[in-house]
């Protein structure tokens, strides 16, 4: 029912004055499993749990509840997918793009000197599979700019050149 | 401007520090802890006089609350004698606590607003509240300096306003001293721009939502208290009523009497009944400007202007009230919201771009007033429709720029535009545009607001 589209860009538009060409990095491909392994992590416990106490009415009832949850797991995957593929940012020159989201498509635009502080994060799971969340923060509560799985050295590096550019064009409130 | 470091300030400290600022420390008043513990010490004594008239044979609870009230006071005399502040360097230093010492240093360079509040105990005595608005700080993260004298206060305002004085664009570091070496205590040439009417504001209050919840419920109860023929039914929607009625009151206390000047240094907004507040607002500081217009006002042809200052306001009794804007103009026409709004922004666009008209599939209400507009100074975006809101951004202050669209809009080829500014509170929202056309915002706001952010530096 609803196209996902391709994701926006501001080239295809033809808008801005003399815009270049934006080259949208992409988190890792690990990231969809990671995602994948959280999805599993909540599904075969909740399908178990669901199948066994559906037992107690009849085994029919409890292998009925196990499939439904095995089956909304697969298709919560399908969409995964998408939104996983949705993510993208890219550095321009004076700031930072990030893109994401399939059903609400979000692009946000963070000049470098607006960065307050940027922090990265790695759950269990993303160290695990070498993986980290880097997220921005400037003093609007609003901005809201994350990309995540990024490789864990890729994600030091990007916060280190993000701070650097964050400090050379740092504006007061 | 935490971008700075913690280290504070690194620019030069001030080469000659204007006035008292003569790095020697300073203390409160000695009223003050009688002020600070002011609320629950009226409390206490109505409960107190309460007792003593109701029961004078039982003084055991008498002894109790009369033990209460000298601890109370004993402890808020430590606390005065421990406190002290200093203004050196360039940085407010406020020394507390006796068994936890606690040093907090405010660099002027970060101040936003210094703010003048009075209680009514406080006005009874001559005192006053020094209250700093830091970005990013909550109401406990803000300094306050509780209690000064009334004429100290206006001058240690009047001193740090001139200390952390922004050049004329509005940028907030670093201060260029050099401005800051005129004469704080120089009367300042001032215009009135405003003054609330006073028989306007209650009419104004009553008829906003909660004004409605409160004139609805007492219809109600006293309709049920007619047909029922007792009054005790009505008992248990008392409280809420109560509540309410305590919202509306605060409101129409803190916004009586408002009037607001320029000077030189800024806006200067006053108002309150019995709390008394004066603020000074720098033009460079405002983060955003909002023009509030209710559906049931809109008749009336009243308005309302509030002002967003990075930097919560300190009210540690009511957590909404710090929320809600300041406003400059509670209520007032449309005539005197333009004139303040001249004074706050330069030549600001009017939203003069209505929304294209598929976006009433996706808006049915509101795309009526859908618009917005923007030079190379400013953005405005109007929107909503049982209360319209219409939000100037200056583009140096932008933060952040989203561009958000929904199924319903990819259906209709529309898209929404987000300027983000500091703090929780506001972000002018440039609904339901073209698709072609958001994309064109997304892509010329940022240069536009890095362009104004190197005018204003």
């Amino acid at each position: 029912m609803i196209d996902p589209g391709g994701p926006p860009s501001l080239g295809r538009a033809e808008s801005g004055p003399g815009e270049p060409e934006v080259s949208w990095l992409r988190p890792s491909p690990l990231l969809l499993r990671a995602r994948r392994i959280e999805v599993a992590a909540v599904t075969v416990p909740a399908a178990i749990i669901g199948g066994v106490a559906g037992q107690f009415v009849s085994a029919a009832v409890g292998i009925a509840i196990a499939a439904g949850v095995v089956l909304a797991g697969l298709v919560g995957e399908r969409f995964l997918a998408r939104r996983v593929a949705s993510w993208g940012y890219a550095e321009r020159h004076d700031d930072l793009m990030v893109r994401r989201g399939v059903l609400i498509r979000r692009l946000s635009v963070i000049p470098y000197g607006r960065m307050q502080f940027i922090d990265v994060t790695a759950g269990p799971l993303e160290r695990a599979l070498g993986l980290a969340t880097l997220r921005m923060h400037t003093a609007a509560a609003a901005s809201d700019a994350r990309i995540p799985g990024l490789e864990s050295g890729a994600a030091a590096a990007l916060r280190d050149q993000l701070a650097a550019l964050g400090e050379a064009q740092a504006a007061g409130l | 401007m935490t971008g700075s470091g913690p280290a504070g300030p690194p620019g030069p400290l001030p080469a000659a520090p204007p006035l008292a600022s003569d790095e020697s420390w300073h203390r409160l008043h000695p009223l003050s802890p009688l002020v600070r513990a002011g609320r629950q010490m009226m409390s206490l004594l109505v409960v107190l006089i309460g007792i003593a008239v109701l029961n004078q044979h039982q003084d055991g609870n008498l002894v109790a609350d009369v033990v209460v009230i000298v601890i109370a006071l004993v402890g808020g005399f430590v606390s005065w004698l421990v406190t002290r502040w200093q203004i050196a360097g360039g940085v407010l230093r406020i020394d507390t606590g006796l068994l936890r010492r606690e040093s907090r240093r405010f660099p002027l360079s970060q101040i936003q607003a210094v703010d003048v509040v009075q209680t009514g105990l406080a006005r009874l005595l001559g005192l006053a509240e020094l209250q700093l608005r830091i970005a990013g700080a909550d109401s406990a993260g803000g300094g306050r300096l509780a209690c000064l004298r009334l004429a100290e206060a206006e001058q240690l305002r009047r001193q740090l306003l001139a200390l952390t004085a922004v050049p004329a664009g509005g940028l907030a570091v670093p201060p260029t001293r050099a401005e800051a070496v005129q004469d704080p205590a120089e009367p300042t040439a001032v215009r009135k721009l405003f003054r609330v009417r006073a028989s306007r504001l209650p009419v104004a209050i009553l008829l906003t939502r909660s004004g409605a919840t409160v004139l609805v419920v007492a219809v109600a109860t006293w309709l049920t208290a007619q047909f029922t023929g007792s009054a005790g039914v009505v008992a248990p929607f008392l409280p809420v009523a109560f509540g309410v009625a305590a919202t509306l009151w605060r409101r129409f206390n803190g916004e009586y009497g408002t009037t607001v000047v320029a000077a030189q240094d800024g806006i200067r907004l006053r108002s309150g009944l019995i709390q008394r507040t004066a603020e000074t607002i720098r033009p460079g500081r405002i983060q955003a400007v909002c023009l509030v217009e209710p559906m049931i006002w809109r008749p009336l042809g009243w308005c309302r202007l509030e002002v967003d200052v990075a930097g919560a306001r300190q009210r540690r009794e009511d957590r909404a009230e710090g929320q809600r804007l300041r406003a400059l103009i509670p209520v007032g026409s449309r005539a005197e919201a333009d004139l303040v709004l001249a004074a706050l922004l330069s030549n600001p666009p009017l939203p003069s771009q209505p929304a294209p008209a598929r976006a009433r599939w996706k808006a049915p209400l509101s795309y009526h007033f859908l618009s917005w507009n923007g030079d190379d100074r400013y953005a405005v975006a109007a929107r909503g429709r049982v209360c319209r809101e219409t939000t100037w951004v200056p583009l140096e202050k932008v933060q952040s720029v989203r561009w958000v669209q929904g199924p319903l809009q990819r259906r209709l080829g529309l898209a929404t535009v987000h300027l983000d500014v500091a703090g929780k509170r506001v972000s002018a929202k440039i609904e339901d545009r073209d698709s072609a056309e958001a994309l064109r915002i997304l892509a010329a706001l940022p240069d536009l607001a890095r362009a104004a952010r190197s005018r204003a530096g």
